[in-house]
């Protein structure tokens, strides 16, 4: 669990950020957004100490981190920029090998670390351990960067903008691949961007920030719903607001008894989608199969339209 | 390489060896240069010793100014250095305006004739190139690569022998590359001061008006300065491929 | 610049905190200044030219009430350097300091020579070029920390050579050694510097005009680049007294076999072969320069101006050659300054110039004959940078 606690940054007279306080739960992803210059990115370097704080604490598990030698805590938390500053004289293996070696982990072990974290991101260990970083594409170093952060099995992830270099088709398996990651790992991560629809679909909670401010940190549905403020508001989108709302919910929550003609849905796709597919389809109802590819039910476009009124 | 490429700069460096081990065997290609008689082939000493000599004067120097200039370099981008930054960059603009010459022309009165002013001059002057290098070498790492070197909690001195001096080492190799090729050149201006080196070739055919010792001293240095020049360039862009491609300029 | 973004932020905050940071720097220039001041001799006295000298301390040099002077100026320049961070200040206070400093040094010459006595040698020793080189170290780095524009630097560059005219046409510094040299080879020393002038400004002025048109040519031909680009580099590699030696050949027999050049002074030693030789050398960073600043106008521009139908030639004189003017003056600066200095060797095969002092010099072993060649020889140099500098920062646009 991550605590921040009344957390400021001052240069001079400017306020960078200011009192934020915010508690992250174990094994969730916190996302943090905000128009630049909101202070996120000063927020999140504070929790590694990559800035020091003016005033106020973060708490790791309970423990203060300005207990911690600078080096050592971010020995323990994973960091990805944005770019990813991955290094252009090492080879992929020599990057994602970085903090096990600072911590003196025997080579066998990192080796052994090494193959499983390319395995894990899809990259083939005997094409890609010994490429060098110029030499990947933009979304194969995404995925290094963030292997590479996760090398010495950190309980916390630290990531800022890790999809703003992607494009768009690349953007949203890198984000699928994150989340499928983050379920199995069971990872902390607090990642900071300005796309909204980015927050929505990675993050348990939302912490929206502007002129240095947290001004509300909720989970989706209810900054959609209760937005404390006119920026929140405004950032959220009034007119995209029910379909975020749907997107946010699965079929699995509209599912009516029997089955119906067509190409069946998966029970996890959002209601959006689902939406989007029947009215492509220029049906009513189509049906809905679990993972194995059983049809359990069905889901239709009128459920749907009262299932998006009911909650807002 | 090409294998043509190769294959020229393997045969530059086994005239260059033949030639300074057995000169007379050159002699017939001199000899239209001479006249009344002369010698055609440098008869006051060995090539041999003298390219050793030459060669011994520029890297014991360029290794002097190398260690300096880089340590210098890596001094003032560190914080606690930071604050000469600026002055030693213009310093170095400066200094580089001064000419090689009056370098060890200032020198000599100061410390005598013979090696001592060659190499304090070879020194000074090597200094600049390596040291502006480094400098840009240093501050040219990308702020990313640097942020993420701290961030996954790289100490400074582990940062600085680990990234930023391997991601700066072509340019580096660079500057001690303009160094030595200027070196070698104005090492043979040390002969004027009694240094040893192929400058006293090329000094004794100016005073005894033989042309073809001047050609011999001359196309030693030459073949010397070039035959490094490309060993560097060669260093410097396998490096830089590996950075990601970003070719050495010459 | 968004404080949120700035890695480096962190280090900007350390050093503008106020009032905890020694400058470190001023500290050094006032240790500088200190040891010369008090720990080494200001001056060397001689009895005649070439015998070895005796060192004089500042108080022995001067009289007592100027002694005084250059003590407190140093020490306002020193104590400025330390504690005081407004650079205008610091300039003032370095700038006064030389002020007092260097006709001082003239003055110290007066002191020292026995009435009458036309042998005794006076030159600035250690302790004098200390002090200059740390007052020097106080005004590089104010000039650095003010980041003069281009007028502003040759505004200070004039100053400059205007008090150093001003020392020298005085007749304050008549007493110092390297003057009398001067003195006594006044109609030389004039002739020598407009040989060392037009071999330095005589082949840059060839070099461009054949440079240019093949640096646009070989802009254009990317095999003619390939071929010549790597011969101009060779020629860059082969030591200057060599390349001046070998040329003696060529020229020699020109004008030996063909009378018409020996009539306009083509000679196989002299200034010819060193004015072809300096050629030879300037060639390579004009002809890189002007195809690297060519290439990198951009292509969107140079297609813009053919969208709108500029002609070939109207494109060149127009866009590319104005857009690629900044890294062709940076060419010229870097033969302008190489030349100045590689004048000095021509002096070796009787081509002139300060060279000629410096190696008289040399043979003499009398430092202040080779000062008589060094000094102007750096100072035109110097001077050809910050000239050249300003114009390309002109040419960048900013002023």
């Amino acid at each position: 669990m991550i605590e921040i606690e009344r957390l400021s940054k001052r240069y001079g007279d400017t306020v960078v950020v200011d009192e934020v306080s915010m508690v992250i739960e174990e094994g969730t992803v916190a996302v943090v957004v905000g128009t630049s210059g909101a202070g996120k990115s000063t927020l999140l370097r504070m929790i590694n100490r990559l800035i020091e704080p003016s005033s106020g604490r973060v708490l790791i598990d309970g423990q203060d981190t300005m207990a911690i030698p600078e080096d050592e805590l971010r020995h323990r938390i994973g960091y990805v920029i944005q770019g990813y500053g991955l290094f252009p004289h090492r080879t992929v293996a020599d990057n994602i090998a970085t903090v096990p070696r600072l911590l003196g982990w025997d080579r066998k072990r990192i080796a052994a670390r090494v193959e499983e974290l390319l395995d894990l991101y899809q990259l083939d260990p005997a094409e890609f351990a010994g490429k060098y970083p110029h030499e990947l594409s933009g979304g194969q170093q995404q995925r290094v960067g963030v292997a590479r952060a996760l090398a010495a099995r950190p309980a916390l992830l630290l990531m800022d903008e890790p999809f703003g270099a992607l494009d768009p088709v690349i953007r949203a398996k890198a984000q699928d691949d994150l989340l499928a990651i983050q379920r199995r790992l069971g990872t902390t991560i607090v990642l900071v961007t300005h796309d909204m629809e980015e927050a929505f679909h990675l993050g348990d909670r939302i912490a929206v920030m502007d002129q240095a401010r947290l001004l509300q940190y909720a989970s989706p549905a209810e900054l959609l719903m209760r937005p404390a403020e006119e920026f929140v508001e405004r950032l959220v989108g009034t007119a995209e607001r029910p379909f975020r709302l749907l997107s946010l919910a699965r079929v699995q929550d509209a599912l009516e008894p029997g089955t119906a003609e067509g190409e069946a849905l998966s029970a996890s796709t959002n209601l959006r989608e689902a939406l989007s597919r029947l009215i492509w389809s220029g049906r009513e109802v189509l049906p809905v199969a679990d993972a194995g590819g059983t049809v359990i039910g069905r889901v239709s476009v009128d459920r749907i339209l009262r299932f998006g009124r009911s909650s807002a | 390489m090409s294998r043509g490429s190769v294959l020229l700069r393997a045969s530059a460096l086994l005239l260059l060896v033949a030639f300074v081990t057995a000169p007379d065997l050159f002699a017939p290609v001199f000899e239209p240069l001479t006249v009344n008689g002369a010698p055609a082939i440098y008869n006051q000493g060995s090539l041999l010793t003298l390219t050793l000599a030459h060669l011994a004067t520029v890297f014991g120097a360029t290794l002097a100014s190398t260690v300096v200039a880089v340590l210098l370099g890596i001094f003032v981008t560190r914080p606690m250095g930071m604050e000469f930054l600026p002055l030693s960059r213009s310093l170095v603009n400066i200094g580089q305006t001064f000419p090689p010459i009056a370098v060890l022309a200032i020198a000599v009165p100061l410390v005598g004739f013979g090696a001592k002013p060659t190499l304090i001059a070879l020194f000074l002057y090597g200094l600049l190139p390596i040291f502006e290098n480094t400098l840009t070498g240093l501050t040219q790492v990308s702020p990313l690569t640097l942020e993420a070197a701290k961030g996954m909690g790289m100490s400074p001195s582990r940062r600085l022998l680990e990234v930023e001096l391997p991601l700066a080492m072509p340019i580096i190799l660079a500057g001690i590359r303009l160094s030595v090729v200027i070196n070698l050149g104005t090492a043979t201006i040390g002969s004027t001061v009694a240094a040893k080196g192929l400058g006293e070739v090329i000094i004794a055919g100016l005073q005894s008006n033989n042309t073809a010792f001047i050609l011999q001293g001359g196309a030693v240095v030459a073949l010397l300065a070039i035959l490094i020049h490309d060993l560097f360039m060669t260093a410097e862009r396998t490096m830089a491929r590996k950075l990601g491609g970003v070719a050495a300029t010459s | 610049m968004n404080p949120t973004t700035f890695p480096g932020r962190a280090l900007g905050e350390a050093s503008s905190r106020p009032g905890l940071s020694v400058d470190r720097l001023g500290g050094v220039i006032a240790v500088l200044i200190g040891i010369a001041v008090f720990a080494a001799p200001f001056v060397t006295y001689r009895a005649n030219r070439i015998v070895a000298g005796e060192a004089r301390m500042l108080v022995e040099a001067v009289s007592p009430i100027l002694a005084g002077a250059v003590l407190a100026a140093a020490l306002l320049a020193a104590v400025a350097a330390v504690v005081v961070q407004q650079p205008w200040l610091r300039l003032g206070a370095a700038a006064l300091g030389l002020m007092v400093v260097t006709p001082s040094v003239g003055a110290a010459a007066w002191f020292l020579t026995p009435p009458g006595n036309t042998f005794a040698r006076i030159s600035p020793a250690l302790g004098f070029w200390l002090l200059a080189l740390a007052l020097g170290l106080l005004v590089a780095d104010s000039l650095t920390r003010l980041r003069l524009g281009p007028w502003a630097r040759l505004a200070a560059l004039a100053v400059a050579a205007a008090f150093v005219a001003l020392l020298v046409l005085s007749g304050a510094w008549n007493g110092l050694s390297i003057l009398k040299e001067y003195a006594t080879r006044a109609d030389g020393f004039w002739r020598e510097a407009r040989q060392h002038l037009f071999l330095a400004l005589g082949s840059l002025l060839a070099a461009c005009l054949v440079g240019l048109p093949l640096g646009i040519l070989c802009h254009r031909a990317p095999r003619l680049r390939a071929a010549i680009l790597p011969v101009l580099s060779i020629v860059q590699t082969i030591p200057s007294i060599a390349l001046f030696g070998i040329l003696m050949v060529p020229l020699g027999y020109l004008a030996a076999t063909v009378p018409l050049a020996a009539e306009v002074g083509i000679r196989g030693i002299g200034g010819a072969p060193a004015l072809v030789a300096l050629f030879l050398y300037s060639l390579l960073p004009i002809v890189g320069n002007t195809v690297v600043g060519l290439a990198q106008v951009p292509a969107a521009v140079v297609e813009a101006a053919r969208g709108m139908g500029l002609s070939d030639r109207q494109r060149l004189t127009q866009i590319e050659l104005p857009l690629a003017l900044p890294v062709i003056l940076t060419g010229i600066r870097i033969v302008l300054v190489q030349n100045l200095g590689l004048a000095t060797v021509a002096a070796l095969i009787g081509g002139g110039g300060f060279g000629t002092f410096v190696f008289q010099g040399i043979g003499q072993t009398a430092i202040d004959l080779v000062l008589l060649g060094a000094i102007p020889t750096v100072a035109l140099a110097f001077t050809a940078a910050v000239i050249l500098d300003a114009a390309i920062d002109l040419a960048n646009g900013h002023d």
